[in-house]
């Protein structure tokens, strides 16, 4: 029962699995999270209540528009965004910290150990996850709102100046948030923690300091998330703002810009953890 | 082989593993033993990478692990059971695993097979029970097909069934040449299928030999037990001829420092009448508590000094 | 070992000497579990900490205006620091379901509806204290853009001390609204999803349509109830802020004027709604 072996049963041995070209690529580690990704049933219907949600309220909002309330047919269309980006930052929230909060990291970083191609992984199938969900939002918000827009509300008109920038901004924006979620799921690692700082940082902040103008305080919204919403105004809408503000006239790219930079940071700081941390 | 050299991580001012070496060989079951928080699961997860180590090494096929570029077909690991998204069917979770090193779902099949998951295989993990979860774990770690397995607990939970079909699985697996590292609270189990032990205790290395050698230490080892009418005549004739004499209930005697030829004619020479006589052979039980006691020992004697 | 050799008596029946889980235990019970964590602190330092810094924010942004009161921005960082009290409240009554304590806790009280009551006595008392501690924050924030124009507080003046009191049941209803939504539909994420869509979202998508906005000639509309507005009115979010808005405000563009007492009752009424809607989930399906 005790046989004393050092080595001396090792014999050479191939591995039954191992395929052509063995070893973790980056390729197969994005497969493997898309397999993630598509494998758990509450984030179809994440991605499905997004698009309802997004539909459901333009379709409500374009009902109480009138024509001389000023505003395009774009907004009529992509005005369920502000309902529908809560979805997007779940998605990339829950994808950031599933890992951890079930324990999946542990299987997931022994297979990847260097990590860092998960989390690049992660960012393009949360990326083409949102882009996707973003592009069937914008489509049935386009679809919700025929009726109202054939009413009292605006039609969409793509002559009107920014029209087309805003309707591709829906979905930049929301493939943004969705990795603005990412990057606070990977960092914070719990997904009360990741919902709520993303709220703060996209929505709540903004809105709570718009009813204080000012220079400190629109200094302060100009360089928050939220302004890469300017990308889904039409040009004349824009303006209007800029002409608003007391702080520093971002026009809508200038918002996307500070939006690419805060998803840029907080991934950065979301893979420094990563590398440098213990995975429990 | 997994090379574990002067390993000591410390959270904050716990120190969970203190200057642990020992290597766990190919062909060879290796178990790794010590009481709950004695630093297993710590140096396990070390081991593959999870954790970073404070100070020394933790090497596999000489390599540290997240060097290895295909690390599932180096190392199969099962750390917990509960490794799993609980909303991912079984299959899947496979499967995700499979595609980071392009291994088919031929042999995501097989594994599944092999661990007796097929009936299960498209339920979702959070309604699997905890045996379950185990065979889901287990099928994990052979994915690869390693050459090196890392398994922490494996039979927790298990049937008896399972309990036979990870045994048997183990013994394979090192007869196939390959490593195999496993901790277990299951005395009996793990001296029915490792050749080695590692055993520690406060995150320090308390024996590493075979099993053989850890049995033979414990204290009840080479004694021979005599039961007999006239426990009184034969304990001074016992005495007398230097051996220890160690009285139990029911007319029986532990004897230390003589072998079964010596009691037997010290019996008769004293008239008493032999009902049992045989060596005793430890277990790896009793080797292990006592091994683990004096660690626990060592320190309340010392607190003890200091009282008196 | 000393116990195995004693005598063994038979053990008197458990109810003989301690009695069962009697309510008054169930909610010592609840209030030690909810203190022995780190969130409900921290969430309570936030939320007071931020309640304060906005509102001391705004009134020195509107101390230059000529016609400041200071009172009129105590309750200006209540918009940023409701989300704290919603989130403690979902953390607690999600917290047991998401983290298995809640086998421990429904074998010790099989009944589940007292464990319900307790956790929903125990977090009105923390929320109470968060609630005095937020509005004591944002007073004393008030002080120093006060001073600055030599302006008293003036907390006593007007309907001041009304604000001030259901500033305080304002942090407890959020805290409760979590804590159903967390007992309902007993996972972080979705009771989160579902507070911050309720609270937070709904009344400014509401907002968007339901304010008449100007007219063409520039004058602010006469008011006049939408019909978003008048959903608005209802929902828990718009209730809320309804119970903190002075009465000289006049009401909210396109809601109707009921008032802040109308949007304590609204407030009330979803709390008492959703915790009965949880209590008979958690007395007519399985926990596991």
């Amino acid at each position: 029962m005790t046989t004393l072996t050092s080595g001396s049963r090792a014999a050479a041995r191939t591995p039954r699995g191992a395929p052509a070209r063995p070893g973790v690529r980056f390729a197969r580690v994005l497969v493997a999270e898309w397999t993630k990704l598509t494998s758990v049933p509450s984030n179809p219907w994440l991605a499905l209540g997004t698009v309802v949600a997004a539909a459901g309220t333009a379709y409500g909002l374009g009902l109480f528009v009138r024509p001389d309330d000023g505003r395009s047919g774009s907004w009529v269309v992509v005005s369920g965004f502000v309902l529908a980006q809560l979805g997007f930052l779940v998605l990339g929230a829950v994808v950031g910290t599933s890992e951890h909060t079930t324990g999946t990291a542990r299987t997931t970083f022994t297979a990847v150990p260097r990590r860092l191609p998960v989390l690049g992984a992660q960012a393009v199938v949360t990326a083409v996850a949102a882009g996707v969900t973003a592009a069937v939002a914008l489509g049935a918000s386009y679809l919700a709102t025929t009726g109202p827009r054939a009413g009292d509300a605006p039609a969409l008109d793509l002559a009107v100046p920014g029209t087309t920038r805003a309707l591709v901004g829906f979905v930049v924006v929301a493939v943004a948030v969705s990795l603005l979620g990412l990057g606070l799921g990977a960092l914070l690692r719990r997904p009360a923690d990741a919902l709520v700082t993303g709220v703060l940082l996209v929505f709540l902040l903004d809105l709570t300091l718009s009813g204080n103008p000012g220079p400190v305080t629109d200094t302060v919204r100009a360089l928050l998330p939220s302004a890469g919403t300017r990308l889904l105004e039409d040009d004349a809408a824009v303006a209007v703002l800029d002409a608003a503000t007391r702080g520093p006239e971002l026009g809508a790219w200038g918002g996307a810009a500070v939006l690419g930079a805060w998803v840029v940071v907080v991934l950065g700081a979301a893979a420094y953890r990563l590398v440098r941390h213990d995975v429990r | 082989m997994i090379e574990v050299e002067a390993l000591t991580k410390r959270y904050g001012s716990t120190t969970a593993v203190d200057g642990l070496t020992f290597t766990a060989r190919p062909g060879t079951v290796t178990g790794f033993l010590g009481p709950n928080g004695a630093g297993k699961s710590t140096t396990m997860r070390v081991v593959v990478g999870l954790e970073r180590a404070t100070s020394g090494t933790a090497r596999v096929d000489g390599r540290r692990y997240a060097d290895l570029p295909a690390p599932l077909h180096a190392v199969g690991v099962m750390l917990d059971a509960r490794s799993v998204h609980p909303g991912r069917t079984a299959y899947k979770h496979l499967l995700a695993m499979a595609q980071t090193h392009g291994i088919g779902r031929a042999r995501v099949q097989e594994v599944i097979a092999q661990t007796g998951l097929e009936p299960a295989a498209h339920r979702r993990a959070g309604t699997f029970s905890l045996g379950m979860g185990q065979r889901l774990g287990i099928a994990g770690a052979l994915l690869g097909d390693p050459a090196t397995l890392v398994l922490d607990e494996p039979v927790n939970g298990l049937d008896p069934d399972g309990v036979l079909w990870v045994r048997r699985l183990v013994r394979e697996l090192a007869a196939e040449g390959r490593t195999v590292l496993l901790s277990s609270h299951l005395m009996h189990e793990l001296a029915l299928c490792a050749d080695r032990v590692v055993i520690i205790g406060r995150g320090r290395l308390l024996a590493d030999a075979t099993v053989q050698d850890v049995v033979d230490r414990s204290e009840r080892a080479g004694t021979v037990r005599v039961r007999t009418t006239d426990p009184e005549p034969l304990t001074r004739e016992l005495l007398a001829t230097g051996a220890q004499v160690t009285p139990q209930d029911g007319g029986v005697l532990q004897v230390r420092g003589a072998t079964v030829d010596e009691v037997g004619t010290a019996a008769r020479r004293c008239g008493a009448t032999v009902l049992e006589l045989g060596t005793e052979s430890g277990s790896l039980e009793e080797a292990y508590l006592q091994l683990t006691g004096d660690a626990v020992e060592y320190r309340t004697a010392d607190t003890r000094e200091g009282a008196r | 070992m000393s116990a195995s050799t004693m005598p063994r008596a038979a053990r008197p029946a458990a109810t003989a000497r301690s009695g069962g889980p009697g309510f008054a235990r169930v909610v010592a019970s609840e209030w030690t579990k909810l203190i022995s964590l780190r969130s409900p602190w921290w969430t309570a330092v936030v939320t007071v900490v931020v309640a304060g810094l906005i509102t001391y924010l705004s009134a020195s942004a509107s101390s230059v205006d000529p016609g400041f009161t200071p009172a009129s921005d105590l309750t200006t960082g209540l918009m940023l620091a409701q989300i704290g009290p919603l989130v403690l409240g979902v953390l607690v009554g999600a917290g047991e379901f998401r983290t298995g304590a809640f086998r421990t806790t429904f074998t010790l009280v099989p009944r589940r509806w007292p464990a319900l009551a307790a956790q929903v006595l125990v977090v009105t008392a923390f929320a109470l204290g968060i609630g005095v501690l937020t509005l004591a924050a944002s007073a004393l924030a008030l002080l120093p853009p006060a001073a600055s124009r030599d302006l008293p507080l003036g907390l006593t003046a007007g309907d001041t001390p009304g604000i001030m009191l259901r500033t305080v049941l304002f942090v407890v209803g959020l805290a409760l609204v979590g804590l159903a939504l967390g007992a309902l539909l007993r996972r972080t994420v979705p009771a989160l999803i579902t507070a911050l869509v309720l609270v937070i979202f709904l009344p400014v998508v509401l907002m968007m349509v339901g304010d008449p906005g100007v007219d063409a000639a520039g004058m602010a509309a006469p008011h006049q109830v939408t019909v978003p507005g008048a959903i608005g009115a209802f929902t828990p979010g718009t209730a809320a802020q309804l119970m903190t808005t002075s009465t000289s405000h006049g009401p909210m563009p396109g809601t109707p004027d009921i008032g802040p007492v109308g949007g304590t009752l609204v407030l009330g009424a979803w709390v008492v709604l959703l915790l009965v809607v949880a209590a008979v989930r958690l007395r007519v399906r399985d926990v596991r």
